[in-house]
């Protein structure tokens, strides 16, 4: 009985000091795109830009609302779906993004952090719809704002920002396809940047500031103002 | 004891760090898929999408017709994006048998050269593809209810199969990632509508039949 006490004890010990490695391991946030220069920046506020958006129901992991209609399947149970509107640099409307997020099967706490799979498709009127792939690490914005300040009574240090695009591209960026219009056969990277500029866990309510950073070949991308 | 004590700690951080590298935590459910090998190679699969159930939000502007959404759960669109052709739609995804494995968006969009369909559907345990298609004419299931004896603002019952591209054309899988990767092929979809409520409501099944192979 006491050496069955010792060994329950000597494995929480362990699995506390395995997870306070996890929390602190550098290995989970691995490098990230970066932009260039030139890239055309879509901008998108959060919730002002949210047209409609949809939650399964294993992805609710802070109690937020499901959205417009729960996506309550088990099959798409942690799968996420937005609409946005993107504007240009100009502050303008420019396009229409639709959203599909499912929690990637390529989370590694240890060494990749934990992925979300961002499959986009914006349609810019007059100009096309293009489809963009990503990878998103959610690990430092769950590690320095969400666990501290949600379950901890932190106060939030922000504005905090956040440039969570990990691949699946070259250079850790995301993917373009021109699908159609003039941007159809084109094929370019795009990497994501978010500040998040109010966060009150007592009110469930939460600002950001998004930015997509396209990079297609081609005299059809605008320069950035 | 100490002894003991020291390899239970070492067993229990090893085990923790071993079940965050190895344990799938995020992995998805995954139903059997129904696809079918085709003639001249290639494989066939169907999904399905059954109205209103199906319907997660639809953009507002009247581009959309009967497929817009009004009130809640609509997308409204800013003001300058009112007047434009364009008809966003998200949907959830069933197999050939009917049951719910993913989500999609549907965008739909004219400009000076032509219409154009594009399909983002995501199967969370098997990837994502991407469909394309000249896209059909505004108001194409309003003009072939119409013709059927369907008039605005009162219910209608029977069976209409629309194309939602002409007979000779197809779409193409423009793209795809997990196993849709490196995919091409081509896809065809139809709405069929079997009522419209007082409020304009669809009761319909649209059908999306790809068939996708390796390019050689």
């Amino acid at each position: 009985m006491k050496y069955l006490l010792v060994v329950l004890l000597g494995l929480l010990l362990g699995a506390a000091g395995a997870g306070a490695t996890l929390y602190y391991n550098p290995f989970s946030a691995p490098a990230v795109g970066m932009p260039n220069a030139t890239d055309r920046v879509l901008h998108y506020s959060l919730p002002d830009h949210v047209l409609a958006f949809a939650l399964g129901d294993a992805a609710r992991w802070f109690g937020q609302d499901t959205g417009d209609d729960s996506l309550w399947e088990d099959t798409i149970d942690r799968t996420g779906v937005l609409g946005l509107v993107l504007n240009d640099a100009s502050n303008q409307p420019a396009a229409i993004a639709s959203r599909l997020m499912a929690a990637s099967s390529e989370t590694d706490l240890l060494l990749r952090g934990v992925l979300l799979s961002d499959y986009w498709l914006v349609s810019i009127p007059g100009e096309g719809t293009l489809f963009m792939r990503a990878d998103s690490n959610a690990w430092p914005f769950l590690k320095e704002t969400l666990v501290p300040v949600w379950y901890f009574d932190r106060p939030w240090k922000g504005p905090s920002e956040y440039w969570p695009t990990v691949g699946p591209g070259a250079e850790n960026n995301g993917v373009v396809v021109g699908v159609s219009g003039i941007f159809r056969g084109t094929e370019g990277s795009v990497v994501e940047h978010y500040e998040l500029t109010a966060f009150d866990p007592a009110r469930e309510s939460a600002l950001a500031e998004g930015e997509l950073h396209l990079n297609l070949p081609g005299p059809q991308v605008a320069v950035q103002e | 004891m100490k002894m003991v004590l020291g390899l239970a700690v070492f067993v229990g951080f090893g085990g923790t760090l071993a079940g965050a590298h190895f344990v799938p935590w995020m992995s998805h459910a995954r139903l059997p898929s129904h696809t079918s090998v085709v003639a001249n190679g290639g494989r066939s699969e169907q999904f399905l999408i059954r109205l209103p159930a199906d319907r997660i939000a639809a953009t507002d502007a009247a581009a959309g017709g009967l497929r817009s959404m009004a009130g809640e759960g609509a997308m409204v669109l800013p003001a300058q994006f009112v007047a434009e052709p364009l008809l966003v739609e998200h949907f959830k995804v069933r197999d050939a048998v009917g049951s719910v494995v993913g989500v999609a968006a549907r965008h739909w969009s004219a400009s000076g050269s032509g219409a154009t369909t594009t399909w983002s559907l995501l199967i969370p345990s098997r990837g994502a593809v991407i469909l394309s298609a000249a896209g059909e004419e505004r108001g194409a299931l309003e003009t072939a209810l119409r013709a059927s004896g369907y008039s605005p603002g009162s219910a209608w019952e029977g069976q209409v199969t629309v194309p939602m591209m002409s007979q000779d054309e197809v779409g193409t899988v423009a793209a795809g990632t997990g196993e849709f990767e490196g995919l091409g092929g081509s896809y065809t979809e139809s709405w069929t509508v079997a009522g419209v409520d007082e409020v304009g409501q669809l009761n319909a099944t649209v059908e999306i039949n790809t068939i996708t192979r390796r390019p050689q």
